[in-house]
Formats: structure tokens, C-alpha cells, sequence
């Protein structure tokens, strides 16, 4: 297995005192699905957007595919954004426009200004998002517009739109946050089969526990800004769940045995 | 973060929000609460020593008013032509509107531009302000010193009334626009920098589509200014069109009457207008 990513020291400071990462190290390999887990404002969003260069780090060094990302130029982080798809808690779409066109706006990153400005895309490219959006199950809404959709199918139009970019890496934050739970596990199913079938590197935050033992290969605790776990689901401990959560696992209510067992099943 | 200690309540009861003739106060005064006390009561303190000291020269205040009631009367219940007809009075409301469409026309398409420069979500900071900065100085001045200042170059008419116009109307624009810019939500924004797309694609893509109801409805509103203005304009600059009508009317013929039929023909377009629009939004929402 190849690195694809790798987190060299990266810290980030918002202003002069405020610490979102620090000294922050990890690898992660290709066809991975590593979940981030760790509590509100430990600085998981901050992480991933470092890697799409959403928000600058201030120092270290992140490598993405034998690229240094911290230090290319504009032309070249064009290029880098269209290989990093990316899904969000709140789905992020232009509510106004049909699925469709939401789905087609992945494509923006390939194309001159103008071109991607007035909407026009290649015959090619209209096929493979309609391809993506049956195997999503959105086959029926692609002419509807985005604020008639539920919120399940709204993140699966964001997989969607993250998917035609031909990505190699998908980030995920906190997708499944303002879901319920089937609906959660249609997302989260979705996202294993993404990462196992088109060999794409999933990252994913999370808040639920549970989900994060269940799906992910590997998984990343954080903890104000510093990485205070980092390997298998099956040996996350008691010890590292009150190392990042800073409260007793007994007391938060988990099933930590059921992961083992999925553990043991592989 | 620490709390300012005025937005912090006093505790003087031990540690108990405080008491006032034994009962529990509800809110305690601020600063802000304590300028709008002072505001209000000199407002009140000027409208008497205004009413006080009111110069009513030979006019009966009573009189005067009974009087303009009774020339409210000539003009709404007697309407009449006598200087002109019909067709004659639609073609100069056609220019009058005219004089309106093409002012917003040229104030929208300018500030459409200005206004993603003036949008902090999507320009940086300094040019954001500066481009906020000059428009608001341009909108403290009235539209009609506006066009009166570029009457100095062009002359009293009609050019000096379509560019002070426009120049009041992209400033109200720009600031109108901009801020529906800034209530997108920036999540979308960061979806699209996200996919590696360009300034001009987030815009045409994204942030135009969005907020195309509160630009269509702002326009409109500016329109209906705009239109009144217009009117205004016929008689203060010699624009032409009905209000230069209605000027010659008021000032020369004393003609009453006629002023009536301009009157109810200008509010007929009004109304059209606000139909219009109404009607416009519920075809764009849906």
C-alpha cells in the first residue's frame, strides 16, 4: 500500500493565541477509510480543510500525491482541489439549482473560467454524473431542485458532486451530523462502498462513536489540536477514549463491544 | 473571551440580581438603552419648542388646513383635460417611465459589478470598504442634488436627470446587492472553492442563482424610486415627461382639475407597477 497522504508537523493558529493544530502527524494510505473522531472544537474540520488548503496551516508540511500542498501556486492548487473531493454537515448546495447542475459543478475545477461560468459541460461528462446519481439512487430527482430534497438525499447530491471530480481522496465532515439514523447509514454505507470499490481514500469526521468503530479501517483521535490516538478501531481502548474525549467511556453511553466483534468478523 | 464589564450586571445583592423597592429588576441599564432614553427625549423636548415658535405669518393654521382639503376636493372628485388629451398624457407618462427604466437599467448593470466588489464574502476587506465607503458618501447626497450638480455639465434636462439618477441609483444597488451577497451562506462558497472552481464560476454558478429573487426585488423596488423620482424630475430639472405636465399645472395654469387626472394616471402606473412585481417574484420563487 502507497502513502497518498502525509501530515509532517502541521500546526494552525487562528490569530495569536488560538491553537486549532498542533504538531499534528499521521499518514494515510491509499484505499483507506480513517475516521477523525474527537470533541466539538478539537479542531477535526480545521484538519481537513488544511488538505484542501480551505484554510492555510501556518506551519509543517502536508503531502498529497509527492506534493508538497502548503507551498504550490495558484495554477497547481486548482489542480489539487479537483483530485480532493469534499462533503459537509450542512450539504452545501445551491439550493436553487436542480440536482443536476449541483452534481455537474464537481466538473468546475476542469475547466477555463469562462467556460465553467456559463454552465456548459462536455456530453461525457453529463453521462457520468448520471451514472454516479443512479448508483447514488437519485435517478429520479436529478431535474428536481435541490431545497425539494430531503437531507439524506442531499448528501448523497454532495457525494455525488464530490464523485465526478474523479477524486482520489474524499473528505467528509461530519456527513451524517444533521441525519437520522437510516438515513446515516445509507451515507455511511455509501462511503464504505466508495472507498472498497473505486479504491478512493475516505477521511471522515465524526461525532458518533459507534459509527466510527463500525466502518473505519482506521481510526484518528484528536484532542485540542493534537493527534492523541492514531490506529485500529479494535484498539481503541478505555484508556483512549477518555485520552480524547476527556470523560469516561461508561459515562458516554457507548457499545464499544459490538465493534470488536465486526473487528474479529474481517 | 472576557465579558465587558458594562454588558455585565451589577451585583450588589449579594451575588443576587439587584433589588429595586424590594421587588427583582428585570433588566439592568445599559449604555445603548440609556442613548435611546436621551434620543427619544430630545425629540420630544424639539417637537414642542417647534410647535411653540412656528412663524404662521397670515395663515390660519385651521383655515389653511380646511383649504387644502378643499383643494383635494377640485383635484380628486373634478377630474378634467383641458390643456392636452388622452394620448397626449400617456406619451409623456411613457416618457416619464422611460426616464425611469433606463436610470435603474444603467444603476443595476454597474452596481451588479460593484457589488461583488462590495461583498466581503467575496472581494477582501480594503476594497470591500472602499467600494462601501464612496457609495455610501454617494447615497448620503439626494437624488435630485445629484442631478442638479451634473445639470452644472450637462445642462437642466433631460441628461443631467438619466446620469445623477443612475449615479443615486447604483449606489443604492451596490449596497442592496452586496448585502444579499454577504447572506449567502458561505458553506456553498467553500464547496465550490472546494472543487477547484474560479472567482467568475462561484459567481455565475453559485452566488447569482442564489440570490436571484432578492436582486429581481431589489431592482423593482428602485424602479418604483425611481419612477417617482421621474416625475419629480419633469419639473425640477425639465426632464419632461408628466411631471413637467403637472409643474405647469400646479405653477402656471392653476388648473386643478388637470393636476387631478395627472394625479390618478400616476397612481394607476404606480399600482401597475406593484402588481407587476408581485407577480414577477412568485414566477421567479416558484
Amino acid at each position: 500500500m502507497t502513502t497518498l497522504l502525509q501530515f509532517k508537523k502541521v500546526s494552525k493558529q487562528y490569530g495569536s493565541s488560538t491553537v486549532a493544530l498542533s504538531d499534528v502527524n499521521f499518514s494515510v494510505n491509499e484505499g483507506e477509510l480513517v475516521s477523525i473522531i474527537g470533541p466539538s472544537g478539537a479542531g477535526k474540520s480545521t484538519l481537513l480543510r488544511c488538505i484542501n488548503r480551505l484554510i492555510d496551516a501556518t506551519s509543517g508540511e502536508i503531502i498529497f500525491d509527492g506534493m508538497d500542498v502548503l507551498s504550490i501556486g495558484r495554477r497547481n492548487l486548482k489542480k489539487l482541489r479537483t483530485k480532493i473531493g469534499m462533503i459537509f454537515q450542512n450539504y452545501n448546495l445551491v439550493e436553487r439549482l436542480s440536482v443536476f447542475e449541483n452534481v455537474l459543478h464537481g466538473r468546475l475545477g476542469y475547466k477555463t473560467a469562462l467556460v465553467g461560468a456559463l454552465g456548459f459541460y462536455h456530453e461525457e461528462e453529463k453521462a457520468r454524473a448520471l451514472e454516479i446519481l443512479k448508483s447514488l439512487g437519485l435517478e429520479e430527482q436529478i431535474y428536481k431542485r435541490c431545497d425539494q430534497l430531503s437531507g439524506g438525499q442531499k448528501q448523497r447530491v454532495g457525494i455525488a458532486r464530490a464523485l465526478v471530480q474523479e477524486p482520489r481522496v474524499l473528505l467528509a465532515d461530519e456527513p451524517i451530523a444533521s441525519l437520522d439514523p437510516s438515513s446515516s447509514k445509507v451515507i455511511m454505507d455509501h462511503l464504505k462502498n466508495i472507498c472498497e470499490t473505486f479504491g478512493i481514500t475516505v477521511l471522515v469526521n465524526l461525532h458518533q462513536l459507534d459509527v466510527a468503530l463500525n466502518y473505519s479501517d482506521r481510526i484518528i483521535g484528536i484532542s485540542s489540536g493534537r493527534v492523541v490516538f492514531d490506529g485500529m478501531p479494535s484498539a481503541l481502548t478505555h484508556d483512549a477514549i477518555r485520552q480524547i474525549y476527556g470523560s469516561d467511556p461508561d459515562g458516554l453511553n457507548l457499545n464499544v463491544e459490538r465493534p470488536k466483534e465486526v473487528a474479529q468478523k474481517r | 473571551m472576557a465579558i465587558s464589564p458594562a454588558a455585565q450586571p451589577k451585583m450588589v445583592n449579594d451575588g443576587k440580581p439587584p433589588l429595586v423597592n424590594g421587588r427583582l429588576k428585570l433588566r439592568v441599564l445599559t449604555k445603548s438603552m440609556l442613548a435611546i432614553r436621551v434620543t427619544l427625549i430630545a425629540l420630544a423636548v424639539l417637537t414642542v419648542i417647534g410647535f411653540m415658535t412656528f412663524n404662521y405669518q397670515e395663515v390660519h393654521l385651521l383655515k389653511g388646513i380646511a383649504t387644502t382639503f378643499v383643494n383635494f376636493k377640485t383635484i380628486f372628485a373634478s377630474p378634467q383635460f383641458s390643456h392636452f388629451t388622452f394620448p397626449e398624457a400617456v406619451h409623456q407618462l411613457l416618457i416619464t417611465l422611460s426616464l425611469g427604466v433606463l436610470t435603474t437599467l444603467i444603476g443595476a448593470l454597474i452596481a451588479l459589478f460593484l457589488s461583488m466588489l462590495a461583498a466581503e464574502n467575496l472581494s477582501n476587506k480594503t476594497v470591500s470598504n472602499s467600494v462601501k465607503g464612496l457609495m455610501a458618501v454617494i447615497r448620503a447626497v439626494p437624488t435630485v442634488l445629484w442631478v442638479l450638480i451634473f445639470a452644472v455639465s450637462a445642462g437642466l434636462g433631460s441628461v443631467a436627470a438619466v446620469i445623477g439618477m443612475s449615479f443615486h441609483s447604483i449606489s443604492y444597488l451596490t449596497k442592496a446587492y452586496s448585502e444579499s451577497f454577504e447572506e449567502l451562506d458561505q458553506g456553498i462558497l467553500e464547496a465550490l472553492q472546494g472543487c477547484g472552481a474560479g472567482w467568475w464560476q462561484i459567481i455565475c454558478q453559485a452566488v447569482l442563482p442564489s440570490s436571484l429573487t432578492s436582486i429581481v426585488s431589489w431592482t423593482f423596488i428602485r424602479f418604483e424610486i425611481n419612477f417617482g423620482v421621474s416625475v419629480a424630475m419633469g419639473a425640477a430639472a425639465g426632464a419632461g415627461g408628466i411631471g413637467y405636465d403637472m409643474f405647469m399645472d400646479s405653477a402656471f395654469y392653476y388648473n386643478l382639475h388637470e393636476m387631478g387626472v395627472i394625479t390618478y394616471m400616476i397612481l394607476a402606473v404606480a399600482m401597475l407597477l406593484e402588481y407587476l412585481s408581485l407577480q414577477m417574484k412568485k414566477r421567479i420563487r416558484a
